[in-house]
């Protein structure tokens, strides 16, 4: 879509010493009853999460970074940073480059409206005009093959179809740095396989691509670089088979140790 | 590599108002969201289909048939004018009321794309705005068509409904635009709300007329910013006459600070949200 040209080995996203916390309630729900009843007694109602601590890392045009790690490791807070969607608590992160604004995972944000409509409204958040989005939607809905489901209210939808739909989206609008958070790997064989295909077509030099996921062979099969995260942590980042297979040992180890693993 | 500038950079944002010029761009880019959104919401409350129209003029409508039985048997005086006083202030009044019910949940029920994109936030309670507002139109003609039965006055003066309208909207956005912030911190505020537009009800001169009022109680004039707009609607829309200047730079002085203050506590806040939905 852009037509800066980027070279290859240009850096497409610099992130520094980045840091974030979300602050949530100890209950589910921050009301106004509760405050009131807690204020004499002066508790704290608000639970801190570190989701990223002190993480460096960077990303060039031209190759395609894995990001692993356990859930809750902080990896798609990492992108909703990188996407500007979350301002960082600490540090600094630079974009080289016109960065998908529009997180996979923002495709369906309203159940009720069918798939086209979340498509649309997704789209037009993100800053698209609906004569771009008009323009790939052909290309989206066929991607997804979804059929006469696009039409269906998105509360219908099972998880592979509605992952279907959120990889379609992300790979279909193509900014100078895609991000692609574990649209992945739901979806059965066949869709799994095309959406891989999907992926090695949109390598390109001029385009830097963040991949997010619990596939392990495919990071290894078409990463150039692999960080892996844990607990808002950067453990390590290095070639795809190191950094795979330091994770994946770690997960063997951490099944005894009850880690949160999900592959 | 150190030649290239970045595009953009991101830091810890310091506490304030984002750069408002380049806010107000990227919300201005943003229009066409605002409308298809408020276009599909509409659409889902049916408001595209014979029945949902209907329905939308049919409650406000039974209400003042409502209303009206009501101050006959309580034994006010009841006539035409005091009918049409009660039907055009309660549909006034109504869409004040939608604005805030569709705005208070509009941020906290926007959760997921406000983690998965960046955008303004502010579209989403004006979003809700806009969809008040279309709800509001079909209540207009009936009106026109009740007032023709009603035989009420008709005169150049009901145009004055015009700015009155405009300053209905400027007012009930910017409060919808404070809660909407408030109720990302307070979930319950949405909770409370239909009590306190009850009240509101109660308290504006849309049961009762503003001249009908003890002078006692001419107090709630000063601390109600409903009461001058209610008042000179009535005036326009039901008497044919020219409101009350001071009546119209009050209402008006009420919706810029309101909706000046409401904007401001939003886009002072805005940045936190996706930290706290
Ligand atoms: N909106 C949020 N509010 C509060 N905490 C959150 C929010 N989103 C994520 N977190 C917390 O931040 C941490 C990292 O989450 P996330 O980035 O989603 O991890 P991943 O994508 O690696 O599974 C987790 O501990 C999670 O509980
Ligand atoms: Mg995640």
């Amino acid at each position: 879509m852009s037509n800066s040209l980027h070279k290859p080995g240009e850096i497409a996203v610099s992130v520094q010493h980045l840091g974030l916390t979300y602050t949530t309630t100890i209950d589910k729900r921050p009301t106004l009853k509760a405050r009131l009843k807690t204020m004499g007694r002066g508790t704290k109602q608000t639970r801190v999460v570190r989701a990223l601590d002190d993480v460096m890392l960077d990303v060039a045009y031209g190759s395609v970074l894995g990001v692993v790690g356990a859930n809750g490791a902080g990896k798609s807070t990492l992108m909703r940073v990188i996407s500007g969607i979350l301002p960082p608590s600490q540090g600094r992160v630079e974009v080289y480059g016109k960065v998908s604004t529009l997180l996979a995972l923002g495709v369906g944000f309203s159940p009720s409206l069918s798939g086209r409509a979340n498509v649309y409204l997704g789209g037009l958040a993100a800053g698209m005009s609906s004569q771009e989005i008009e323009n790939h939607f052909e290309e989206i809905a066929d991607f997804a093959e979804l059929g006469d489901a696009i039409d269906a209210p998105m509360r219908t939808y099972s998880s592979g179809m509605y992952a279907r739909l959120a990889f379609s989206v992300a790979v279909t609008v193509r900014p100078d740095i895609l991000i692609v958070d574990e649209a992945l790997s739901t979806g059965d064989a066949r869709f799994k396989e095309k959406s891989l295909e999907k992926i090695k077509e949109l390598r390109s030099d001029a385009r830097a691509l963040i991949l997010v996921s619990h596939a392990l062979g495919t990071v290894r099969d078409i990463c150039n670089e692999v960080a892996w995260l844990h607990k808002g942590k950067l453990i390590q980042r290095g070639k795809p088979d190191e950094v795979v297979d330091a994770y994946a040992s770690f997960l063997q180890v951490g099944k005894s140790a009850a880690i949160n693993e999900d592959v | 590599m150190g030649t290239a500038t970045p595009v953009e950079v991101f830091v810890p944002f310091r506490k304030g108002l984002p750069p408002l010029r380049k806010y107000w761009s990227t919300l201005w880019k943003r229009r066409s969201f605002i409308a298809e959104y408020s276009r599909t919401q509409l659409h889902e409350q049916h408001f595209d289909s014979v029945f949902g129209q209907i329905w939308l003029i049919l409650n406000p409508l039974l209400l003042s048939g409502v209303y009206f039985v009501l101050i006959v048997i309580i034994g006010g005086h009841s006539d035409k004018m005091r009918y049409g006083h009660l039907t055009a202030c309660l549909f006034l009044f109504y869409l004040m009321a939608n604005t805030l019910s569709g705005g208070v949940k509009s941020v906290t029920s926007g959760q997921r794309l406000i983690l998965n994109t960046a955008f303004p936030r502010l579209m989403l309670p004006i979003s809700a705005s806009v969809v008040a507002f279309f709800r509001f139109l079909p209540t207009i003609f009936i009106f026109l068509i009740l007032r023709t039965i009603l035989g009420l006055p008709i005169g150049w003066n009901m145009l004055w409904s015009i700015p009155i309208v405009l300053i209905a909207i400027l007012f009930s956005s910017g409060v919808a635009i404070l809660i909407s912030c408030i109720n990302v911190y307070f979930r319950d505020i949405a909770n409370f709300l239909p009590y306190f537009t009850r009240m509101l009800l109660y308290l504006s001169p849309i049961l009762w007329e503003t001249s009908a009022i003890k002078p006692q109680l001419r107090k709630v004039e000063l601390v109600n910013p409903l009461f001058p707009l209610l008042d000179s609607w009535s005036r326009a829309v039901v008497h044919a006459q020219a409101p009350h200047l001071t009546s119209m730079l009050i209402s008006l002085a009420w919706a810029v600070l309101v909706f000046t203050f409401g904007t401001y506590f939003f886009l002072v806040r805005e940045r936190e949200f996706a930290v706290r939905v």
